[in-house]
């Protein structure tokens, strides 16, 4: 499924590029994230811990970062398996300077699997566009202290 | 003294109430999951949540240790049971090894990895989420189209072209006519993949004796016979050491005409176990693992000459199969391709089949069976070539029709059309919809900016399947009839009711033929140890060809009950009727319960007749028969949302003779529903990962009773001559003329903006586009 | 479709029930149509159910202070049927008659709807329409929020952890306002594709008061207040144009159903059709 959307960051584009890929910025803003650790360059194994509504389950994961063009994109890679399915999500990320800040800019995709797949479909575009909101509020929130 | 026998009313025609109902709604019945026995074990499986995968490895040591649990097994421990079969043959037809449970890959989302046995359902559904598999995901492909285009990942890698056959046939000139022709259509038309949904989804229970080395299983199965035969040999255990009971089976619609991975599962467990275990599938696991319909993507080609004449028909069609083949997946488009001409009289056809793997779950026969996918094709082309030539749909469907004194018919496909009256049933239909003042409704329904449709299906269809040549088990039915001593009948059919009735139809056929009240007959059918053989229930054989064993059955028995009669009036002169013999000269009458009873005792016998009233017939049909009909919706659109709405609905069938009204008319309401939900709503997704994405209710719609339209039916009759009945068959028929009748007639309702053709399912939203962008 | 094994308990009254909803791995069970399916599937497993069936008071309908009261475990149906919410508030009753099947409207409640913030069920449209009240209870006391407060985001609610829906306020409907709830389902599971409900009283001819409220386009239920200001003060004369605007910055759902380009499109045409209905009713 295709996603694709906007947040507007109060930060200067340099900052918006460096906090957008800082692990530990990403393991407090994930929603779920209890633990990223890196595994290699760019790769960081994740425990996600997703509960929405009443579902709630663990997942495995990873966090990729590719095709880094500083300052103005990258790739983001999200991978996660668990009892309830699986999911992955790989977005592009587009950074370009607003007066009030940087506006990104992701399109990509999401695939989902499992339990999940067959019995969330009218769920899973509103709830990943949730958590992408999420992630940049929380974000946003830490970064200005 | 002379006693005036009045005749019986018959019962054939009457409208009976169904027999087995009472214990289906007072909740009495016995389903496979209402089967309790001593010590019985639960199992539970585990599937591939991917569409294509790698195992690279599978831990079952915690599941193994989860108290409760009693075996867990794997692909390793199964690989020796024989593959899941198929029965279908097809020149060069590439069958890949069907493990009963995955070994190294998995080929579709849902595929069968591994099973824990446990105490409970409860902890063996625990324990599977203690099994760990390491996946290695691999590159699927889910649509038949580009599972065939190049480059494509290889569902099996041993073929990387994905092309499972390809099947040709041709008849007649068919490139002259082409040629010739004054007008041609092309339309690509597309018949999705449906998920057939019963009521009761499937279950298992396997019971092994190791003492005496039987196996007894209880599955919820449309051919308990066939299964027997099959499993046995899977197993490798003796087919007489083998019962296999089909209990109250909660719905089939074909999809309970197979044989599946956990028939000989549970019959594999059972033997290493010693102990009975029963498998239920999940609603989650309905969808995911037992076949799915239809899945067509066809390239139709008609040529005409400009007075509407039909001079031939080009086909190529490409199947989504799944990525095996069950019992008759393969066979299933060339059903297809045999009901190509649909009821119309022309010989030059050319069709192509490609059998395409994909990693999707196995398609095969669903309500139909190819027939809806072919009708749908036909009735499509013949209404645009209709539209391209300006001419009514009635006026041109009327104009082709094969004669009434042409048969029987021999079409370009190699069949013959048994009897038929085509016209009658439009033309009956046409009446009760009063065609012209509807068409008149239309145009004043346009000017007001309405869009109201009209459409028409004429469909013909392939049923009672069939003669032996033409079916992979033989395709004969049979029928025990015993007078028990009291005179009361047991009736043992091999055919295996899903909801069809026939407890009650072939009751109406004994009672009638006896002279007897339908109390007085019982119907036992679904276990191969009370039943002498048969081969089962699916493509509208029932009637005409169990109910004509049954039939012929009792007409030996009917010569008996004579013999003893007259025996016991000292009489060579009697008749037999109204549930007595009695002698044509005195006029004494014997009972036929003192007949049993005398034939039983034996203490005395008529000449060259043994003891007892049993009459055994297994019946081999001489052909096919070929049902008919026309149907007609009328809707209209909803030019803000894209809502389709029926507005009036008239199904005129013709299924030969009638036996029971009600069921029949039961069995066309079921059948255009669930041919509405092709037109309407259903549709099985896989998304480009091969991800079932509706793969619950609550994404999938089948059709609900408050989004079904008044049905009205009405009948013409023309007798069957293939079997003494009359009877044509009729459990598909509402289906195969459904969808075309809706998506002409939505099709027709937007023929004003342009639009000469729909894809189904018309969801709202593809209907909306259409309106935006004008034409289709 | 086996649940993981649970606890389940029925307590008599609120205190028990909120010192068991305490334990975080209790969930509350109030009627179970959307927690019972999703139990089975095993993408929940609550450890304890904590059924609030037999707490006493949380399935009263009661007239209050201008308001109804109606406690959380009031079932659909009984929304739907009772005489006094009929009369009182009509737009709630037509909003329970919409949801899913008779069976669901039997065991669902308002309360359990509520508090799931299932973003395509059908009651946020009119609650939100009706500026309804949502009154929580827990160890520490009560506290009452807004609807619009309460209903953050998908299945987000300012339910605290330990806090439990107790009530729902809604305003008497003044005589003469005329309401409409009009809803595009989505056919297979019942949910509203878009739901959009509309109150509108008038005075000498001009509508002096407009409340719409969506749900199913979006992550979010909202109130169309851009729609409800183009509509007071007129007669209602361009209800087209007025509801055109419903969907207008709003981040449309998109889904195997239907795609965000339609939904908004839909919200478009049962706007328009809720708030002409509701005008044809107002008097």
């Amino acid at each position: 499924m295709k996603i694709s959307g906007s947040y507007l960051m109060p930060f200067p584009q340099e900052r918006t590029y460096s906090l957008l890929q800082d692990p530990e910025m990403l393991a407090q803003c994930m929603p779920g994230c209890e633990q990223l650790v890196k595994i290699a360059d760019d790769i960081y194994q994740m425990k996600l811990k997703m509960a929405l509504a009443a579902i709630s389950g663990q997942f495995d994961g990873k966090i990729s970062i590719a095709d880094r063009i500083p300052p103005a994109s990258f790739r983001l890679i999200v991978e996660g398996t668990g009892k309830i399915g699986f999911m992955k999500g790989n977005g592009l990320l587009n950074l370009s300077p607003r007066d009030n800040g940087t506006d990104v800019i992701y399109d990509g995709d999401v695939q989902v699997g499992g339990t999940m797949a067959a019995v969330g479909q009218r769920l899973i575009d509103t709830t990943a566009r949730m958590m992408i909101k999420r992630f940049f509020d929380k974000l946003c929130e830490i970064a200005k202290g | 003294m002379a006693t005036t026998i009045a005749k019986p009313e018959s019962l054939i025609g009457k409208r009976i109430k169904r027999k087995e109902d009472p214990r289906l709604i007072t909740g009495t019945a016995t389903y496979t999951d209402d089967i309790q026995l001593p010590g019985m074990h639960h199992a539970s499986i585990l599937r591939s949540p991917y569409g294509a995968a790698r195992i690279r490895g599978i831990d079952i040591s915690k599941a193994v240790q989860h108290p409760g649990v009693v075996a867990v097994f794997t692909g390793a421990d199964t690989k020796d049971v024989g593959p899941v079969p198929c029965g279908a043959s097809l020149p060069g037809l590439r069958v890949p090894h069907h493990y009963i449970l995955a070994i190294d890959r998995t080929y579709f989302a849902g595929h069968p990895v591994a099973v824990v046995v446990a105490t409970d359902r409860y902890v063996a559904r625990d324990a599977v989420d203690l099994i760990e598999v390491d996946w290695e995901p691999l590159a699927a492909v889910a649509d038949p189209e580009k599972a065939i285009a190049p480059g494509a990942p290889a569902v099996h890698p041993e073929w990387p072209d994905n092309t499972a056959f390809t099947f040709h046939q041709e008849n007649g000139e068919v490139d002259k006519v082409f040629a010739e022709a004054e007008v041609v259509v092309k339309q690509r038309i597309t018949s999705q993949r449906l998920i057939p949904s019963p009521m009761e989804p499937r279950g298992v229970v396997a019971d092994y004796k190791s003492g005496d080395k039987t196996m007894t299983i209880y599955s919820s199965s449309q051919i308990p016979h066939l299964m027997r035969n099959l499993v046995a040999q899977m197993l490798g255990i003796a087919d007489n050491r083998l019962r296999v009971v089909a209990p109250e089976v909660g719905g089939g619609f074909g999809c309970k005409l197979n044989v599946y991975a956990e028939e000989a599962l549970m019959g594999f467990i059972s033997m290493r176990t010693g102990k009975p275990v029963k498998w239920i599938e999940s609603r989650r696991e309905n969808f995911l693992t037992t076949i799915h319909g239809r899945g067509h993507v066809d390239y139709f080609e008609i040529a005409a000459r400009k007075d509407g004449t039909i001079l031939g028909m080009k086909l190529k069609l490409i199947q989504d199969l799944g990525a095996y083949h069950q019992l008759l997946t393969p066979a299933i488009p060339t059903l297809s391709v045999l009901m190509m001409p649909g009821i119309y009289d022309f010989k030059n056809i050319r069709a192509d089949i490609v059998g395409a793997f994909t990693n999707c779950v196995p398609t095969d026969a669903y309500r139909g069976a190819g027939r809806p996918e072919a009708t749908h094709g036909i009735e499509r082309m013949v209404d645009m070539l209709a539209a391209e030539l300006k001419m009514d749909p009635a006026e041109i469907r009327l104009k082709n029709f094969v004669p009434n004194e042409a048969f029987p018919y021999a079409t370009a496909t190699g069949l013959t059309y048994d009897s038929g009256n085509y016209a009658e049933p439009l033309k009956k239909a046409l009446g009760i919809v009063d065609y012209r003042k509807l068409r008149a409704d239309q145009a004043k329904a346009r000017a007001e900016g309405r869009l109201m449709g009209i459409g028409i299906s004429t469909y013909g269809e392939i049923c009672a399947m069939g003669p032996s040549p033409a079916t992979p088990a033989g395709g004969w039915e049979s029928a025990s009839v015993r007078i028990e001593p009291s005179g009361k009948v047991t009736v043992m059919t091999g055919i295996k009711p899903q909801g069809q009735g026939e407890e009650t139809t072939f009751a109406q056929i004994a009672a009638d033929e006896l002279g007897l009240s339908i109390d007085d007959i019982t119907v036992l059918h679904g276990d191969t140890m009370v039943v002498q053989y048969g081969i089962g229930t699916f493509g509208s054989r029932a009637t005409a060809i169990g109910g004509t064993a049954l039939y012929l059955a009792l007409q030996d028995l009917k010569a008996k009950i004579k013999k003893f009669g007259g025996m016991l009036l000292n009489s060579e002169d009697v008749s037999f009727g109204g549930g007595e013999c009695v002698c044509n000269k005195s006029g004494k009458t014997v009972a036929l319960s003192q007949i049993a009873g005398a034939s039983y005792r034996a203490m005395k016998l008529p000449p060259n007749t043994d003891p007892g009233l049993v009459a055994t017939n297994f019946w081999e049909p001489p052909n096919f028969t070929f049902p008919f009909g026309a149907h007609i919706a009328v809707t209209e659109v909803d030019r803000d949302t894209g809502a389709v709405q029926i507005t009036r609905y008239v199904a005129v069938d013709d299924c030969g003779k009638i036996i029971n009204p009600m069921i029949v008319t039961g069995q066309v309401h079921g059948g255009v529903v669930q041919g509405m939900g092709q037109a309407l709503f259903e549709h099985g997704i896989y998304d480009e990962n091969a991800q079932l994405i509706s793969g619950e209710f609550m994404d999938y719609t089948i059709p609900k009773a408050t989004m079904v339209p008044w049905i009205e039916t009405d009948h013409t009759v023309t007798p069957s001559p293939v079997n003494p009945l009359g009877v044509k068959g009729v459990g598909e028929a509402g289906t195969i003329g459904a969808s075309p009748a809706i998506v002409n007639s939505v099709v027709d309702a937007l023929s004003p903006l342009g639009v000469k053709h729909l894809d189904m399912p018309l969801s709202p939203e593809s209907i909306w586009k259409v309106l935006q962008g004008g034409r289709a | 479709m086996i649940a993981q094994n649970f606890a389940y308990a029925a307590p008599s009254n609120l205190a028990e029930a909120l010192k068991l909803l305490a334990d975080p791995g209790a969930k509350v069970l109030a009627g179970g149509m959307s927690l019972i399916p999703m139990m089975k599937l095993r993408l929940a497993a609550p450890e304890t159910l904590v059924d609030l069936r037999r707490v006493p008071g949380l399935n009263s309908i009661r007239e209050e202070g201008g308001r109804l009261r109606i406690g959380a475990m009031v079932t659909h149906y009984e929304l739907e049927s009772t005489p006094l919410v009929r009369a009182k508030c009509p737009l709630l009753a037509e909003a329970a008659a919409n949801i899913g099947d008779v069976q669901v409207r039997n065991m669902g409640t308002l309360g359990g709807s509520v508090a799931h913030a299932d973003p395509a069920a059908d009651y946020p449209a009119s609650l939100r329409a009706l500026e309804a009240t949502v009154t929580l209870a827990s160890a520490s006391g009560e506290r009452t929020v807004a609807i619009a407060d309460f209903l953050i985001d998908t299945f987000t609610t300012a339910l605290e952890p330990g806090e439990l829906v107790v009530e729902i306020g809604v305003p008497i409907e003044a005589s003469g306002t005329g309401v409409s709830y009009k809803k595009c389902l989505q056919p297979a599971s019942g949910f509203a594709l878009v739901g959009v409900a509309a109150r509108i009283a008038k005075t000498a001819g001009k509508i002096t008061l407009a409340r719409i409220g969506v749900t199913g386009l979006s992550g979010n239920s909202y109130r169309a207040t851009g729609v409800e200001r183009k509509l007071e003060g007129t007669t209602g004369a361009d209800i087209a144009s007025a509801a055109g605007g419903i969907a207008d910055g709003i981040d449309a759902n998109s889904d195997i159903h239907a795609s965000a380009d339609y939904r908004r499109h839909l919200a478009r045409v049962y706007a328009s059709r809720a708030i002409t209905e509701a005008l044809a009713r107002a008097q």
